[in-house]
Formats: C-alpha cells, structure tokens, sequence
C-alpha cells in the first residue's frame, strides 16, 4: 500500500540524516521524497512517498515521531490527499511537424506548456499525478526524450484530520 | 542578570555545573585541551575521574546515571576520542541510560578535510543518540548543553552527544544565562496527561481478572515507581515478575514477586506468563529475550501496557489497553481503581514451579554437595553477607545470569548490567561510576574472565582514584554463554571459545589493587569476607566449574513455556 507521510521539523542540520535512518533500519525504500520550508519560517515539510503495510506505518511514524526535531508527523493515503508533482521533458525534434504535434499532443492536459524551444529541442513542463506524468512522458517517446526531471510528490489533506497519527495504537 | 564573558571552554564548565554535574568521566586530547584547561579551575566544583579508555568513561557515566538516576557526564576528545564512546552510547539507548557526552573536535576551518584525528562525530553518533548537537561557535554552547541534560533526562532517558569544536572552545563570548528556554520541539516530546478513560479500562481487567500478572521493567526504576508498584500489588494482590533492568525495584524477598523473566529467567514467571488472563506491562519493551517466540507469547492474556515511549506501545505486541505515560502516575490513578484481593490459587502456581525449578537446578547450584565451585553459591553467599544492601553490577554472559538470578536485593537500583546491547566489558567501567554515585553503598562487580579482559584497563583508574570497588572474577576460562550454546545448538563443536587468562590477581596487584584467588570451596566464604571487609578495591578471582549451562532457558525461537530446566 501506498502511503504519504508528511513530516514537520525545526529545519536544522542533521534531520534528514535522522529521517533516513529510521527508514534503513526498518529496510523501507523511498519513492519520493520532497522538502522544503514552509510559511512559517525554520519548519520543515518533509513529504514523504513509500510502499509499506499499515501495521508498519504506524511504527514508523512513531519512531519518527521520537526525533527531537520533528514537531509533528502523520500518515496518509492517496485518497486523503490532493497532490502533485512537476515534470520537465526536454523532447528533441526533427521537423516543424514535429513540434506541432507536441504542442497538440500536450495540450490535451491542463497544466502542461511548453516554457522553452530552439533549433533541436522542446523542454515541456507538466504537473499532474504521477500517473499523468508517466502518461504524458510515454506519448513523448516517439519523438526522442533527451530528459526527463520529475520532483517529489507534494500534497495537501483534502479534509483537516488524516488517518494514520502517532497515537498509542 | 550580568553579562559574563569567557572563554567556550569555560561556558562548557559553567553550564556543567548548572546543570548540577557532579562527576564527569574523561579521557583528555588535542581538540579538548582548551576545556581540559577550563576544568583546571574546576577541580574543586567537579570531580573529574581519567578512565583509561573512552569506552570506560562512558560505561562510567552508564554506572553513575544507573546507581543515582542523575544524568552521567562524559569528555572526550575528537576523532578516535569519540569513536571510542560509541559502545557506550549504544549501549545507553539500548537501555535508557542518560548521558551527556562532551566531544571535542577540529576546528571549524578544517572541519571536513579529513583534519587530523577528525571524525565525523554526527554522522557516527546519529543512529546511536537522542539527539547530538555540533557546536562551532562559543556562543551557543550554555543553550546546548542545558538542552542536552533536558533531553537526556526527560521523557525515555538516553545518550546525548554535544560536539564542540576546538575553536568555539577557545573563542570569548558574553553569557547571560546558562539555562535554555523550550523551544517547539521540545515542547512537542513532553508528555500528554494520561487518557484516565484507558486507566479505568485497565483497572477493569485487572480487577475480573482470574489470572493477572504484572511484568515490570526499568520504567519503574527511572520513574521511580518502586512505592506505587508496591502499593498495587498489594492491593490487587498481584504476582510480578521483572525484567533484568527492573531488578531491584522492590526488595527480591516480597511475596508477591515471581521472579526474573526472559531467556534465562526464572521457570515459573516465563511459563505462567502463558497462563495469565490479564497482563499489566509496566516500564518494559517486551524484548526478544522476554518475549520468546512472539506468536505464542501470552496467548491467553489481554495484555496493559505502560510506557513513557508511546513508540513502545504495539510495537512487538499488541496491547488492548495501551497506556503512554509516566509509570509513577499512572499506577497512581490506577491503585486508587483497584479493588482488594489476594489470588492465591494463581500464585500457588508461581510457588509450585519455584519448588520444581528450585530441585532441578537452585538446589544443585546454590548448595552443592562436592565439586567444584558453582557460579551460583558464590552469588548466594555474596548475597547473604551483604544482607542484599550491595550494588551488584554485573558484566555480561553465564556470570550475568547467575548474578541476575540469584542476588538477592533490598533497596532499588541495587543491579547495573547491560541488558539491551550486552555490552562485555561494562561492568568494570560502569561499577566505577556507581561507586562514585553512591560512595555509601558496598558496590560488587560480578565478572566473567572473558568480559573482565576486554575493560581490564579500568583496573587503573580505580587504583588511582582509589575506589573501594570489589571485583569478583567467576572465572570458568571459557567464553561460558557462547560455549553454552555451542552446546546445546552446535553440536558441541567449541569454537573459539577456550581462554588462556593471565594469573588475575598478578594483574590487580600490578596495578596496586589488592586480591586472591579461591580454588576451594572450604575457602570461598572466608575470602569473601575478607574482599568485604577489605578498606580499598579488591579483587577476588574464584575459579568455577568450566562447563556449567545457565538453566533455566527458553531456547531461542521457543515459547516461554517451553522453557527448559535441563
């Protein structure tokens, strides 16, 4: 099962060390992983994408929970969630065909644009799920991907309270 | 309040002493000397003891945390220094020792350049650590280290490392305060009150239960629990047994208790644990070596678990009532729900299998007819001329055991041992610093010759710090525990295990420490008054029979009731 965790810290050296490390005691691997500061400012928002079991979820939360500088962490998944990541698909091109295709091709979703051309390349940026953005990157292929950059998930609560918090269960 | 200016070095000594330190265990160095050159001044506030080895400082610290439940306090200097202490500190979050570990380190310039003896003390201490923190300015230091003894000490006690480098040591900075303000994070890890819905839950079972049971575990030590255990259990007239660390809470000779749990536990606590009804867990982590083959753990029991690491709870198994909290109030709140009652019947059982353990094993080990020395007597006899009002500080193997199993205890805190990392070699260290906590209390270290060469360094800071420790040396010349099991599950193919040891007590009075050595049974109890008589440290080497096995035993994989008695 897919789970978020989104984790709140003091943003401080050493935390992401501490983060890691309760997954590679417990062998869990990331999938996505983004941080960054939020509004208010020295907290962390560390979110968090990974494959475990609900049993272990809550296990890992808690331990997580333990680090000093962690001010609050919990679980959630992707139904609880509104989120997105962003994509940047440097696509390269033959002829001028070419890039009207793409541009037809990409303009079928919302929130995706083309942000930069010349002679050989298109660089499209897109955000969407990550179930989009795969879908987007597989009807480029054809016309040769060069790159392709895709940042970590990030994601809200649709409602105030998630599912999976520390608790004594 | 004045603004103070000094050195970091002296921002180091001044927030040590307002954080009430006492003792700190030491080893000096290159990127320490500016707070060794602070503590010069210092001599007089805080006791400073030289270990021989900075693994030995922090088992000190270890020793002098557990005798006194005071933060224990350790220095080292950068790079190999630090790397050192790592055991230590394990071996301090394995079993929620507070410490606080001063480390020196290079100077913020060359941090990174693989400077001389630099280590990268945060990446190696992280894993290991509540928290570490790596100070490179002056200024910041009194805020640190008063955070430090704050998370060392709060919540689930454990090791804390404040790296400070040699520049912030030798740097001027204006104090005002040496104390530190919560910040959110801090704040985020105190306790919430406890769910009084869950205590009323909890009293319920317990008061219909047929067949409760009460496992206790360091908690109640650290949380200094002792009256209100003994308040309930008298109340609900409740069996309890303890883990290793929870020894000692209330005197061994209550009549309610049932004795040790767990591998080497005693017969009747592991294998009853499978005939409780209701189980109230209180202070303890549920270990592998408590629990046995968790499947079949308890299986007929609604288990209460207690604890201050709401982590702990449901993290082996699972609880119906989980309660996270201090162990103290909350066995407050719940004697007053307890209704009276004695269970006799249910702790007949106890009794009978204590009669069965005692004929197939106690009887044979603790008063043997002929032969040789048996690990047992010697611990029984210690236990008898120290009236149970010794400390017992035992190293880690067979001796371990025995000393666990038959030390007979009056006051809490009376058994220091590494229980969750097993640590050879701590018990030297570690009865060094619960000496110095408790200068009034005859401290026994019980080692085995195999633990007692791997910290036998430490034999020198107790000849120069002059530390009536006494040492008992149960020397089997063997690797005894691994020996067991190569034994029992390795089709007795002993490898590795056989020890060629030096004349021990030639090494003692090497090192000006008194000693003898006892290979006669008629001889045994005369020498070991003479080691507790004796003024200054003492070391009694007693050769025991070589191949003797711990019993009982819960094998590993097994079911606590498939506990073995042979």
């Amino acid at each position: 099962m897919k789970y978020t965790l989104t984790i709140f810290t003091e943003n401080k050296p050493g935390v992401l060390y501490r983060i890691a490390d309760v997954f590679l005691r417990r062998k869990i691997n990331v999938e996505s992983l983004t941080v960054s500061e939020i509004e208010s400012k020295g907290i962390s928002r560390f979110t968090v994408v990974q494959n475990m079991e609900e049993e272990m979820v809550k296990k890992v939360i808690k331990q997580l929970n333990k680090i000093i500088e962690v001010v609050r962490v919990y679980a959630s998944t992707d139904e609880e969630l509104y989120f997105n990541e962003i994509a940047l698909i440097k696509v390269g091109y033959k002829t001028k065909g070419d890039i009207a295709t793409i541009y037809n091709l990409i303009l079928e979703e919302r929130g995706n644009r083309v942000v930069f051309v010349n002679d050989i390349s298109v660089i499209i940026r897109s955000y969407g799920t990550e179930k989009e953005i795969q879908k987007l990157v597989e009807k480029l292929k054809p016309f040769g991907i060069k790159d392709v950059a895709i940042s970590g998930r990030t994601a809200v609560l649709i409602h105030d309270t998630p599912s999976i918090e520390v608790s004594t269960d | 309040m004045a603004k103070k200016k000094m050195t970091g070095a002296q921002a180091v000594m001044e927030s040590l002493l307002h954080a009430g330190t006492e003792v700190i265990f030491g080893y000096p160095g290159g990127a320490i000397m500016p707070i060794y050159d602070a503590l010069y001044d210092y001599k007089d506030k805080i006791r400073h003891i030289l270990v021989r080895h900075e693994q030995g400082a922090a088992h000190a610290a270890e020793g002098f945390a557990r005798a006194t439940g005071k933060v224990g306090v350790c220095m080292a200097t950068s790079g190999p220094g630090a790397t050192n202490l790592v055991t230590g500190v394990t071996d301090a979050i394995m079993d929620s020792v507070p410490l606080v570990c001063i480390t020196g380190q290079v100077s913020s310039s060359v941090i990174g350049t693989d400077a001389f003896q630099e280590a990268d003390v945060l990446g190696i201490m992280t894993p290991i650590t509540k928290w570490c923190h790596q100070a490179t300015k002056a200024a910041e230091i009194p805020e640190v280290i008063a955070k430090a003894f704050h998370i060392a000490s709060s919540g689930r006690p454990g090791p804390v490392v404040v790296d400070i480098t040699k520049d912030a040591q030798f740097a001027m900075s204006e104090y005002e305060t040496f104390s530190f303000e919560m910040d959110e994070s801090t704040r985020s890890k105190l306790p919430k009150p406890l769910d009084l819905d869950k205590i009323k839950k909890a009293a319920e079972l317990l008061n219909s239960a047929k067949h409760p049971y009460i496992l206790i575990g360091h908690g109640i030590l650290i949380s200094k629990a002792e009256k209100e255990l003994k308040e309930l259990v008298e109340k609900g007239g409740f069996p309890f047994a303890s883990t290793i660390h929870g020894l000692s809470a209330l005197p061994s000779d209550h009549p309610l208790y049932v004795g040790m749990l767990g591998m080497h536990g005693n017969y009747g606590s592991n294998r009853l644990t499978n005939w409780a009804d209701v189980i109230l867990a209180v202070g303890m982590r549920f270990d592998d070596r408590v629990t046995g083959r968790v499947k079949d753990y308890a299986p007929s029991a609604k288990i209460i678990h207690i604890d201050i690491d709401i982590a702990e709870l449901n993290k082996i198994i699972k609880s119906e009532v989980s309660i996270h909290g201090d162990a103290k109030e909350a066995l407050k709140k719940l004697i007053a729900l307890i209704n009276k009652n004695t269970h006799k019947e249910w702790i007949e059982h106890f009794r009978e299998a204590d009669k069965k353990e005692n004929e197939k094993v106690g009887e044979l080990e603790l008063y043997p007819k002929g032969g040789e020395i048996r690990m047992a007597e010697v611990i029984r006899m210690v236990a008898e001329k120290t009236k149970g009002k010794a400390i017992i500080v035992a190293d880690v193997g067979q001796h371990q055991m025995t000393a666990a199993r038959y030390s007979k205890f009056k006051d809490s805190n009376s058994f220091i041992s590494s229980g969750g990392l097993g640590t050879m070699g701590f018990a030297l260290p570690a009865a060094v610093g619960a000496k110095l906590g408790k200068m009034e209390k005859q401290v026994i270290a019980v080692i085995g010759d195999g633990s007692f060469q791997m910290n036998i360094q430490e034999l020198g800071t107790i000849s120069q710090e002059k530390l009536p420790v006494k040492i008992i040396i149960l020397n089997n010349e063997f690797l005894g525990m691994v020996r067991q099991w190569q034994s029992l599950f390795f089709a007795k193919r002993y490898s590795f295990v056989d020890l060629q040891n030096p004349d021990f007590v030639a090494v003692a009075k090497g090192f000006y420490i008194d000693g003898e050595k006892v290979e006669q049974r008629e001889n045994l109890s005369k020498a070991l008054d003479r080691m507790i008589k004796s003024e200054g440290p003492y070391l009694l080497e007693v050769k025991v029979l070589k191949e003797e096995n711990v019993f009982p035993m819960v094998p590993t994989g097994a079911s606590v009731d498939e506990i073995r008695l042979e």
